[in-house]
This record gives C-alpha cells, sequence and structure tokens, in this order.
C-alpha cells in the first residue's frame, strides 16, 4: 500500500470513527446502535473501495445505470467493462484483457533450462494462437525504464533488511524452519534482481495488455460480440503463462485515453494502475 | 494532483458538516430520525471523498451534471497535427503529442530454426528496453481492406479481355491468346478466392508521446524521442522503421479502421443468410 492510500483510508475512516466514539451524541438506545451500524458499514465500504474498486464501481454504475461519455461518439456502458463507438448506425464495441506475465518473483525462481525452453516456444506459441484468432485484437506492452541506480539501491535495502530478519530468526531458541527457509527464498530472489541489474540488464516497468473491438448493428449485439471475443482471446493465449484478466472500471477510462496520449513519466503511469494489472 | 487533493477536502468537509450537524442537534422523538438521516449523508460523502482518490475524474462531472449519462468530455479526442506525422491530444492547457512507427518485421516462426526462434525472442525482451522513456509497442491483427486490391484484380481482369479480344482479331498470335487466357483465367480465380473470406493482417509499431506548453514544442520532442527509439529497434532487428503519416495513423487509434466497411456488410449478411 502507498502512501496516498494510507493517507485516503486514515482521513476517511477516522471520520467514521469518531462517529464510534462519540456515540452518545448521535442517539441513544436503537439510534445509537444504528449510528453505530452505520459508521461500521461506512469504514468497512471504504476498506472494499480500497481492495477491490474495480468490482464495487461496475455493481454501482449497473445498478444506477450511468454511462459515461469519455469523448465525441464514445460510450463507455452501466457495466464498465467496453466502450461503444456509433459510425453511422453501426457499434463498434472495445474492450481490454490484462496480458501480463506472471510475477517476476516466480520466473525468477525457476530454473534457466525451463525459461530457454520458453523462449525457444514463444514465437511458436504466438503464431499458433494468432492463427486461431478471426477479429481483430491489439496487444500492448508499455514499457518504461527505471533509474538504474535507485532500484539496485531499493534491492539492496531490501536484501539488507531480510538478512537482518534471517539473523535473529535463525538466533533465537527455537528457530523457525519454515520462516527461515522463507526469508532465504527472498534474499535469493532479491540477489537475483541485483545479479541481472550487475550484469548490464535495464530494469524495465512494463503494463501489458489486449485490444479488442467487435462490430454490430445494435449496441447490446456489439457488446456480445465483443463478450464472446474476449473469451476467445482467453483461451488462445492460455497456453502463453499470461494473466489475463478483463478490465473494467477507471482502468478501461485510462486504457481508452491512452491511445491518444501515453504518460510520459513513470510516476504517471504507476499511478494509474495498481490492482488489475 | 492538487485538483484531487482540493476533491478530497471538500467531501471531507461536507461529511464533516453534515456529522457535526448531526451531533449538535439535540436528540427527542423525530429529531433522533433527522440526526440519523443527517449522519447518513455525512458518511456518504466520507466514503465519496475515499472514492475520489480514483475517481475524481469523473466525480466532479457527475455532480455538476446530475445525469445518467455523464459527460466527460464531448470534444474529438485527438486531431492530427498540421505535419500529418503525429496525434495532437489538448490536456488542460499542455499538449501531448503521440508518434507512432511501423516496425516491419515480417518473420515466421515456421521458417526459423531452433537457435533463430531463440534469438528472435531475445531481440523481443531488448526491443521492450530500447528506450528509458514511455514507449508502447503493439502488435495489431486487423481486417485487411480489400476494396482497393479487388478493384485493381477487376482493372486487370479488364484490361486482360480486351488484350484477348485484340488478339483473336490478329492473325499468328495463337501463343500469345493461350497465355493471356491463362493469365485471365488465374486472376479470376484470385479474385474468387479473395471475395470468398475475410483476410487478416499483422502490423507491429511503437508509439512515444511528449508534452509542450506548445503544439509544435510537444511534436518536436515527440519526433526526437522517436527517433531514437527507431535507431534502437533498428539496432535490435535490423530493419528500417519508419513514422507513419496521414490516413495511416487512423488504423491505430479508429475502431472503424480495424474493420473496414465492406466486410461488416459481408459478416451482417452472412447473419441474415444464417437466421434465415
Amino acid at each position: 500500500m502507498d502512501e496516498e492510500a494510507i493517507t485516503y483510508l486514515l482521513l476517511t475512516c477516522f471520520l467514521a470513527l469518531i462517529v464510534v466514539l462519540a456515540l452518545p451524541s448521535f442517539g441513544t438506545g436503537i439510534f445509537g446502535l444504528i449510528a453505530m451500524a452505520l459508521s461500521l458499514l461506512a469504514i468497512v465500504f471504504i476498506v472494499m473501495l480500497n481492495w477491490a474498486d474495480f468490482i464495487i464501481f461496475p455493481m454501482v454504475t449497473s445498478m444506477l445505470g450511468v454511462t459515461f461519455q469519455p469523448a465525441r461518439n464514445y460510450k463507455i456502458i452501466k457495466s464498465q467493462d467496453a466502450i461503444v463507438k456509433n459510425v453511422s448506425g453501426l457499434y463498434y464495441a472495445t474492450g481490454y484483457v490484462t496480458g501480463n506475465l506472471f510475477p517476476y518473483v516466480f520466473k525468477l525462481e525457476s530454473r534457466q533450462e525451463e525459461e530457454d525452453q520458453k523462449m525457444l516456444q514463444a514465437p511458436d506459441t504466438w503464431e499458433r494462437a494468432i492463427m486461431n484468432i478471426g477479429f481483430p485484437f491489439k496487444f500492448h506492452v508499455l514499457s518504461s525504464g527505471l533509474d538504474i541506480q535507485n532500484v539496485r539501491d531499493e534491492l539492496e535495502g531490501k536484501r539488507s533488511y531480510q538478512e537482518f530478519q534471517l539473523s535473529r530468526a535463525q538466533q533465537g531458541a527455537q528457530a523457525n524452519e519454515m520462516a527461515i527457509t522463507e526469508l532465504r527464498r527472498k534474499i535469493s530472489v532479491l540477489q537475483t534482481k541485483i545479479d541481472r541489474i550487475s550484469q548490464g540488464e535495464k530494469p524495465i516497468a512494463t503494463i501489458m495488455y489486449f485490444e479488442t473491438t467487435a462490430v454490430d448493428i445494435s449496441e447490446k449485439a456489439a457488446v456480445d460480440r465483443l463478450s464472446a471475443q474476449i473469451k476467445s482471446l482467453q483461451v488462445a493465449f492460455s497456453g502463453m503463462d499470461l494473466q489475463l484478466t478483463k478490465v473494467v472500471g477507471r482502468e478501461l477510462y485510462t486504457l481508452f485515453t491512452f491511445n491518444f496520449s501515453l504518460p510520459t513519466q513513470l510516476e504517471e503511469l504507476a499511478a494509474y494502475f495498481d490492482r488489475q494489472s | 494532483m492538487q485538483i484531487k487533493i482540493l476533491v478530497l477536502m471538500a467531501f471531507l468537509g461536507v461529511s464533516a458538516v453534515f456529522i457535526a450537524l448531526s451531533a449538535a442537534l439535540p436528540g427527542g422523538g423525530v429529531m433522533d430520525v433527522v440526526k440519523l438521516i443527517l449522519l447518513a449523508i455525512g458518511l456518504l460523502f466520507d466514503v465519496v471523498a475515499f472514492a475520489s482518490r480514483f475517481y475524481t475524474y469523473m466525480l466532479v462531472p457527475a455532480i455538476k451534471q446530475r445525469s445518467n449519462n455523464i459527460v466527460l468530455s464531448d470534444e474529438e479526442p485527438y486531431t492530427i497535427s498540421p505535419s500529418a506525422d503525429s496525434i495532437m491530444h489538448k490536456d488542460g492547457d499542455t499538449f501531448v503529442a503521440t508518434v507512432y512507427v511501423a516496425i516491419p518485421l515480417y518473420r515466421s516462426a515456421t521458417e526459423m530454426s531452433d537457435n533463430e526462434k531463440m534469438d528472435f525472442s531475445r531481440q523481443v525482451s531488448r526491443l521492450v528496453g530500447v528506450s528509458r522513456d514511455t514507449v508502447r509497442f503493439t502488435s495489431e491483427l486487423y481486417v485487411m481492406n480489400k476494396d482497393a486490391y479487388i478493384q485493381t484484380l477487376k482493372d486487370t481482369i479488364n484490361s486482360l479481355e480486351n488484350e484477348a479480344v485484340a488478339l483473336t482479331n490478329k492473325k499468328g498470335q495463337a501463343k500469345e491468346l493461350d497465355r493471356t487466357k491463362g493469365k485471365l483465367s488465374m486472376w479470376h480465380s484470385m479474385l474468387d478466392n479473395i471475395e470468398k473470406a475475410q483476410s487478416l493482417e499483422l502490423i507491429t509499431y511503437a508509439a512515444i508521446s511528449a508534452k509542450g506548453t506548445k503544439e509544435f514544442e510537444a511534436v518536436s520532442i515527440a519526433q526526437q524521442r522517436a527517433r531514437e527509439v527507431m535507431s534502437g529497434i533498428g539496432s535490435v532487428f535490423g530493419v528500417t522503421p519508419s513514422v507513419v503519416t496521414g490516413q495511416e495513423l487512423l488504423k491505430f487509434i479508429e475502431p472503424e479502421y480495424l474493420i473496414p466497411f465492406s466486410t461488416i456488410s459481408e459478416q451482417l449478411s452472412k447473419n441474415i443468410q444464417q437466421v434465415m
């Protein structure tokens, strides 16, 4: 959780907690209980929004029937999973699917031979997947270079902290083997990352996603066709060790804007994505 | 960022006012219900204050418009720069220019040896890291617009038919006539095959953006960055990338350019036939 999330959580939850602390001022008996329930409900809702806003937001917009117009002729539908463009009576529905490789930590732990095998198979797997797709789609890889020295310093700091934790765990009277193994694993992962940077590899932040468009004579038909296309994409690329999740809510809007302007700084890019990607 | 903080503070302020009002009102009878309603409104604003962390872009228009269709923008999302080589987007007082670079990669895995496949995968990994700036690499599969090609085929067939008629009237041109008829049969069969199914085409490109306070400044920085990325791509793959200009840019941006109109009519008539 970043500083911004903590600030927002503290400020908003604090206000709701004041209600619980000053409960008699809001009513006694049953009214006091309702006031407490309301404030606890608000806290639960805030925490849920922090972790899963991409589930709650489309639920709210679907219930209220709220749609958005991000630009002229475009419309984000109430389920927040497609952007529809109306061109002379034809509806073009565009949807997005994240296509991120599984977290880096697993790659670093896997053996080199397995990695080589994956690299060898990648062109064939990609080509086979494309040949099975009979509709238009785009696969985007958004990359941004990181500051090598900062990344190295950060990794070394993390490694030192884990080493300190390890030495403490080993000194204890009842050393927990499970915890020690876990700490050693973390140190090994950090060390591998540091080694890769030392060997000249550039640290890069990437966001990968698919975009597909379906067309039909009504909005509903186009959105239905789009859903089928997204399912086909998920099936076709499942063999590529990709994490394929349908993008909904604010990230859909962000990815739509990327067609016209990309973020120019890493901080800007990171601010857009935190959950689904 | 400043707007975000302002929105948060505004919602927190409204929430605090409602909660304070609820606490300050005297209790008893109907007033207890009023206090609860005020408290509920206050807490709702508290939740909205948190939601503003993610949804500032839509909260302000939603409150202003109070409609089910919230208009975030009623303007065209982009314009093409006067030099026709960049997409311009206006974000407040800032201009963002985006340049598209086509990467001519026409290699297929079927014609690669194991070593070449490995090299290709490594080249792709290197490609992603060619620049420290934010770059978006895209592989796009789109429906080929065959209208122009079909017209070319029809023109060729017409001219060959004219040639065949002229040769029939001439004596001693039997061999030439046979050759022309052979060509005609070949082009006819090609036309039949092309019209049968839709064809898809794969293209790879990179997009680079830059900001500027003036339009030309943004375009010039974006072009500079694009040149750096192009030289990186060239050194990785040994190909010559090019800046995409004019109408070609729309293929990367507009959904209707992904699927040409002629293909849609074909698709719709197929659907009608299936229903019947």
